[in-house]
């Protein structure tokens, strides 16, 4: 608010030049928010770094442990289980929505009649919120549920077994309705970079005689570059913050077998109320996210330079 | 706002400072948990408010009734606010150590009251237990904390046990059994029958395994033990606890195996269903049970494992405390002493359709033979438990979900399960 009184003291005539360039309400508009964002995000999240060299159970004062929690981190189990979780989550979650989402574009791309049906159709679990989508899928994986009929109908039913709640299939049986909803999100994105291809250019790679998968590799895969970069950090940030499907489904177990960072942070801080221990795994959090996405732009800008 | 002045500057100001203003009061804990229902608060009105998490319908308009006589009495007012219990549970230390926080709470008995009673957060009810002098000592002791002072009024408690269907266990032919050797023979009989003979529902409620815990180490290290080592004064790996594991390794083949997958809900309907032959579970399953299936169920005790162990059952205690900063202790404490009466126990027995015992002992319960067995069956017991999160903590509850749903799996990793199990506690303990 102080730049909006300094300007209306200064003299007139350099007043009408700098209103010309910098208003006072643009800039209430840029200094508003930031001061309400600073209460709002950078405050609390400066608090959980203060937070993450603490322990703490809510209701008391917080007492200073230094990095205690830290070195506590790194001989849990359970948190390098989350970690090998959430690594294996951006691979699998990440990679397959990519292939999926890329190949479905390429396969709807052209219109042909009914084109638009399969488009809204795939694109149609985005809308659901995850709550509501895990709770069809979790009808879907109950006991003699949809599943296990299905299964049984195709002979396999040596291979049913309870899907959450065995700790082989867990993560996995997760994974899949998070792909389900993700699919289509990232083909409308590639859908929107594909119809945004220049057709000269496929005509040209035609004419000089390269075949469909040629014409993939070396005309509209290079051409996607500004989508992948949305896509990719999309997945990324995705991945990290994947809570609410692992949450409703499994709850990260059973005996933290489906267990990401996001869940055992939530776990940590609000049923075994160790806030401070919970926030170390938050900084953790936050940390890797940046690593991914700042050598991602590292990347990208070497590239354009 | 009563100065308010539409200028650009002066809005933009004001709506600096009510951020501001709101957001000083709130903690980092009420920012990060869901503001669902963030405290209601009664400051000038005088109506107190009570927050519930009887949000099972029946419960929810008993407590309505309750509220509703009250006010009619004209000793004071209140009003009711029902939440979510899984909402509640994660709220109540932010309703708790907030600034302006509701006055009574719906909350269980025992170690969790005394924990916020510790912090200094819960509301001194002597004075209330004054008009009480009926109650029997053991609630009385169950409703004090460690300085001496009454936290917390009890206003009914239930009952755990096998719950199975009177007309299944004719039609198998099989009786209650008695003795550890009388259980293990009557599964033997109904696995051969074709029913899984121990109905679960670990899904999305692990703690239910919890049950199986609890009456195992009573049985056999006694409530003695049991409480010491949810008080963190024994060791998880302790043999002691470890005997626990190998007699329930004998009732393992008998375990209902889809059971791990569904929730106690489910669980009570394949009882229901005669897809399991018993359920050890407390009397609240039958919120979910449809009416006329109620007259057919019936119970056994959890058998005699050791009969020199003193007999002691779980018994959960439900009730109200106040909070310490409520700025009307006179209208809470009136709430209480009416929520304490005979009147309103039995109001709320008659409404909900639970199958509860009214704490107050003049009050009577339900005349069906079902609330009498259960009633009997607390009254011979030596000693009355808690649960398994209401004699430790609820943050204890998590390291018990996993070390159990762990053991039902994979059996013969007990000894690394236990020393996990008492890992995970010293953390809890220690913060």
């Amino acid at each position: 608010m102080t730049a909006t009184v300094s300007t209306t003291s200064v003299t007139p005539t350099r007043r009408r030049r700098r209103s010309a360039r910098l208003s006072p309400l643009l800039v209430a508009f840029v200094l508003v928010p930031f001061a309400v964002e600073s209460i709002w995000v950078f405050w609390p999240a400066l608090q959980g770094f203060w937070f993450s060299l603490t322990r703490w159970d809510g209701m008391s004062p917080p007492t200073f442990v230094g990095t205690d929690n830290y070195v506590e981190l790194t001989g849990d189990a359970t948190f390098r289980g989350a970690l090998l979780n959430t690594v294996i989550w951006l691979v699998l979650f990440g990679g397959l929505s990519v292939l999926g989402g890329f190949g479905m574009a390429l396969v709807l791309q052209k219109e042909r009649r009914g084109v638009g049906f399969y488009r809204a159709a795939l694109f149609t679990p985005v809308v659901f919120s995850l709550v509501v989508t895990a709770l069809v899928w979790r009808v879907f994986y109950q006991p003699d549920g949809i599943a296990d009929t299905l299964l049984r109908a195709v002979g396999l039913e040596h291979l049913i077994r309870p899907w959450l709640a065995d700790p082989q299939t867990a993560l996995y049986a997760v994974i899949l309705p998070a792909l389900w909803r993700q699919i289509g999100y990232v083909m409308v994105l590639f859908l929107a970079g594909l119809k945004a291809i220049d057709p000269a250019l496929h005509e040209a790679a035609r004419m000089d005689g390269a075949n469909s998968w040629q014409r993939l590799r070396h005309v509209t895969i290079p051409q996607l570059k500004g989508v992948n970069a949305v896509v990719l950090s999309v997945i990324v940030i995705d991945s990290l913050r994947s809570f609410d499907i692992v949450w409703s489904l499994t709850k990260g177990g059973p005996y933290h077998s489906s267990e990401l960072l996001s869940t055992y942070m939530y776990s940590t801080a609000f049923q075994s109320l160790r806030l401070g221990y919970a926030s170390a795994i938050a900084v953790v959090i936050f940390v890797l996210a940046l690593a991914v996405i700042l050598g991602y732009l590292v990347r990208a800008f070497r590239e354009e330079a | 706002m009563s100065d308010f002045d539409p200028g650009r500057r002066r809005f933009l100001g004001h709506l600096g400072l009510a951020g501001m203003g709101a957001l000083g009061a709130s903690s980092f804990l009420s920012a990060c948990a869901s503001s669902a229902s963030g405290p209601t608060t009664s400051n000038g009105s005088g109506a107190v408010t009570i927050q519930s998490n009887l949000s099972s319908p029946q419960a929810k308009e008993a407590m309505e009734k309750l509220i509703a006589n009250f006010n009619a009495q004209g000793k004071g007012k209140a009003s009711l606010n029902t939440i979510a219990s899984e909402t509640f549970r994660t709220q109540l230390p932010t309703y708790l150590t907030s600034a302006n926080p509701p006055d009574l709470y719906t909350w269980y008995a025992g170690s969790v009251a005394n924990d916020y009673a510790s912090k200094n957060l819960l509301l001194d009810v002597s004075d209330v237990w004054k008009s009480m002098g009926d109650y029997p000592e053991s609630l009385r002791t169950l409703s004090t904390e460690a300085s001496g002072k009454q936290v917390f009024v009890p206003m009914n408690n239930y009952w755990w046990g096998f719950f199975y269907r009177k007309s299944n266990f004719a039609k198998w032919g099989v009786q209650e059994p008695k003795t550890w050797t009388d259980f293990l023979a009557l599964c033997e009989t109904l696995k051969s029958k074709g029913v899984p003979p121990i109905g679960i529902g670990l899904g999305d409620t692990p703690w239910i395994a919890s049950a199986w815990f609890d009456y195992l180490n009573i049985r056999i290290n006694g409530a003695p033990f049991h409480r010491e080592l949810l008080a963190g004064k024994q060791r998880f790996d302790d043999p002691k606890v470890k005997a626990v594991f190998t007699r329930w390794r004998e009732a393992l083949p008998y375990f209902d195996p889809k059971g791990k997958a569904y929730p106690f809900q489910e669980a009570t309907t394949a009882l229901l269903a005669g897809k399991t032959g018993m359920f050890l579970i407390g009397t609240f399953f039958a919120d979910a049970a449809p009416k006329d299936a109620l007259g057919d169920l019936d119970f056994f005790r959890f058998p005699i494992i050791d009969p020199a162990v003193p007999l002691a059952e779980e018994a959960p205690t439900d009730g109200f405390f106040a909070s310490a900063k409520t700025a009307n202790p006179d209208g809470t404490k009136a709430l209480l002493t009416y929520l304490s009466g005979v009147e309103a126990q039995e109001a709320y027995v008659k409404a909900s359709s639970g199958i509860v015992l009214p704490a107050n002992p003049k009050a009577k319960a339900s005349d069906s033979p079902l609330v009498a067995k259960g009633k009997a069956m607390l009254d011979e017991a030596k000693e009355l438990t808690q649960f398994f999160n209401r004699d430790s903590s609820d943050a204890l509850q998590p390291t018990a979900d996993t070390a159990l749903t762990k053991f039902l799996d994979k059996p013969d990793q007990i000894d690394a399960i236990l020393r996990e199990w008492q890992a995970g506690a010293e953390k809890v303990f220690k913060g």
